[in-house]
């Protein structure tokens, strides 16, 4: 059997746990740059006309006008919550995929003569003691039906959170219940293709003949079927694949049009994305940068371009990354325009212990390990771009996201630690 | 002629130069009696996962010997005892408290947060 947990409205969770006032009370959360909302709780989903990935400044009015509290986004603190909750699931489990940020599938394949019914609820109950965040568990004998478990625990309110489909009448009963545009795995496309034909539920979908499965929805589909079928054909991954391109592309606080700043920001860009190729130990083979001007301006001439250059040797030298893409920035870069956004991304990522030499290259005497090594322990012990390389200048706030109603980051900064003070019992000892 | 660094080749560095160091002498009688120094966060912090600390603003809860400026340590997973003294959520609000006798979670009119381990007061 597999279990997938995963936690209620995350986000807007891991904000209420340090907010007892806000418990009860509508809470969103807003994307990287305040753009748009991007999380809500079930009492900010309950007013029905906030619409979510809509821009905050058209709908700022009707979220005052509903006292919604909103955040910019804290990944420091959803990452650090997320951690705890799937340390703990580790505790439960000895195989434990994390699917994302806020669910993970736990294997239970081996257990016997245990009630998985009150296994679900001590899991649930437990990460909800240690780190305060609610969570739905969801346990079947495939990812498929533990997805479907997943939803059946939190939209039928007696199963309190905990569903488990254990025998072949509570399969059928679940597929049923789940409409085909609702299935995992099953896109909005194929979903109207289905409804087309009279596949209207799960149930009706496991009826069709596999061969014309297989046919229109290619293997993908397949699995589904199967899946569904009680038939687990999606293997766990316990270890995350390493990526395939590592990028970042911000968006300006204020349009820019001259290069040094931009260059500024390209180099700041570069320092975090190589940062997290020398993490997972990796080297990347080519740099692309590229310029956008703002493409919802009527006002603006438009131009965007990108350039994208081979490293001599591949590797994660922030240093040498930045040169290479400083060279590419000058080329695309034309005077003239308001810029809005620049991007890298990094690709042809390989292990740091496979990148071959070139023949024609001498490394650099620069190409010091230490000296990356003592840059990144640096930034560690004292906060992101403590030090940095000097094209990234000093205007660093400008390039991070603007983060103007984060909360702290009570886990991870001293500094920041949740703050405690009484003040009605406050006035009481300062009269003795 | 020089040696470069490339893929795995290291240049082989020569071992008799006065840079480089020599062990002479005795081996530290200490050799196998070396343990790992005292690690806080393996001390104070059991349970990691459930841990969190919490930064006291005024002299609210001086009762408890909870000063200004004080750092709690809060273990959440710990079972609520009689006694405990502990961070509780009462209309909203934070409160520093001790657990009463036959507490029940659902009987009283306030809820737990986590049980205090520790309090940090920084005597300088």
């Amino acid at each position: 059997m597999i279990a997938l947990v995963d936690c209620n409205s995350f986000y807007a969770c891991c904000e209420q746990v340090f907010r007892p006032d806000l418990l009860g009370k509508p809470v969103v959360v807003l994307s990287n740059n305040d753009g748009c909302v991007i999380a809500a709780n079930k009492e900010a989903k309950a007013i029905t006309d906030i619409p979510m990935f809509e821009p905050v400044f058209k709908i700022k009015d009707q979220l005052i006008a509903h006292k919604v509290n909103f955040f910019s986004s804290n990944y420091t603190l959803y990452g650090e919550m997320s951690q705890r909750v799937m340390n703990i699931l580790g505790t439960f489990s000895p195989n434990v995929e994390v699917y994302s940020i806020d669910e993970a599938f736990a294997d239970f394949s081996g257990m016997k003569n245990v009630s998985l019914k009150n296994y679900g609820h001590e899991i649930k109950d437990t990460i909800f003691k240690n780190t305060g965040l609610p969570v739905g568990v969801g346990i079947a004998p495939s990812k498929g039906l533990a997805k479907l478990a997943n939803k059946m625990s939190k939209k039928i309110a007696e199963n309190n959170h905990v569903c488990v489909i254990d025998s072949e009448e509570k399969r059928i009963e679940a597929l049923k219940w789940c409409k085909i545009g609702d299935v995992w795995g099953i896109g909005r496309k194929h979903a109207e293709r289905l409804k087309n034909i009279g596949v209207f539920d799960a149930f009706q979908f496991t009826q069709l003949p596999l061969q014309w499965v297989r046919k229109e929805m290619t293997v993908v589909g397949e699995r589904t079927w199967r899946e569904l079928r009680g038939e687990p054909c999606n293997e766990f991954i316990t270890q995350p694949p390493p990526k395939k391109g590592i990028g970042t592309a911000k968006s300006f606080g204020i349009k820019l049009p001259d290069l040094e700043r931009i260059e500024e920001a390209c180099a700041y860009y570069i320092s975090e994305v190589s940062e997290v190729l020398r993490a997972q130990k990796s080297c990347a083979t080519y740099v692309q940068v590229f310029i956008i001007t703002n493409y919802h301006s009527n006002v603006d001439q438009q131009y965007s371009n990108s350039r994208t250059v081979t490293l001599e040797v591949p590797t994660n030298d922030t240093f040498k990354i930045i040169s290479a893409a400083r060279k590419a920035l000058v080329e695309i870069y034309k005077p003239g325009y308001r810029y809005k956004k620049v991007g890298v991304n990094l690709t042809g990522i390989i292990p740091q212990d496979y990148v071959q030499g070139n023949l024609f290259h001498q490394p650099s005497k620069l190409n010091n390990p230490k000296l990356i090594e003592t840059f990144d322990a640096i930034n560690r012990k004292f906060g992101k771009a403590t030090i940095s390389s000097g094209l990234v200048g000093t205007r660093i706030n400008e390039w991070e996201l603007i983060k103007k109603e984060r909360s702290p980051r009570y886990t991870t900064q001293w500094g920041e630690l949740l703050r405690v003070n009484s003040k009605s019992s406050n006035s009481k000892f300062q009269k003795c | 002629m020089e040696i470069f660094t490339s893929g795995k080749l290291t240049k082989v560095k020569s071992r008799h130069e006065p840079g480089v160091s020599k062990q002479t002498g005795f081996a530290s009688p200490a050799t196998h009696y070396l343990e790992p120094t005292i690690d806080l966060n393996q001390e104070l912090v059991v349970n990691r996962d459930a841990t969190f600390f919490v930064r006291v603003d005024g002299n609210a809860f001086k009762e408890h010997n909870i000063l200004n400026k004080d750092v709690l340590i809060i273990d959440r997973s710990l079972s609520r005892n009689f006694d405990d003294l502990a961070l509780i959520i009462q209309e909203g609000e934070f409160k520093i408290q001790r657990i009463p006798f036959g507490f029940s979670e659902e009987e009283e009119e306030f809820t737990v947060w986590g049980i205090i381990t520790y309090i940090i007061h920084y005597a300088r």
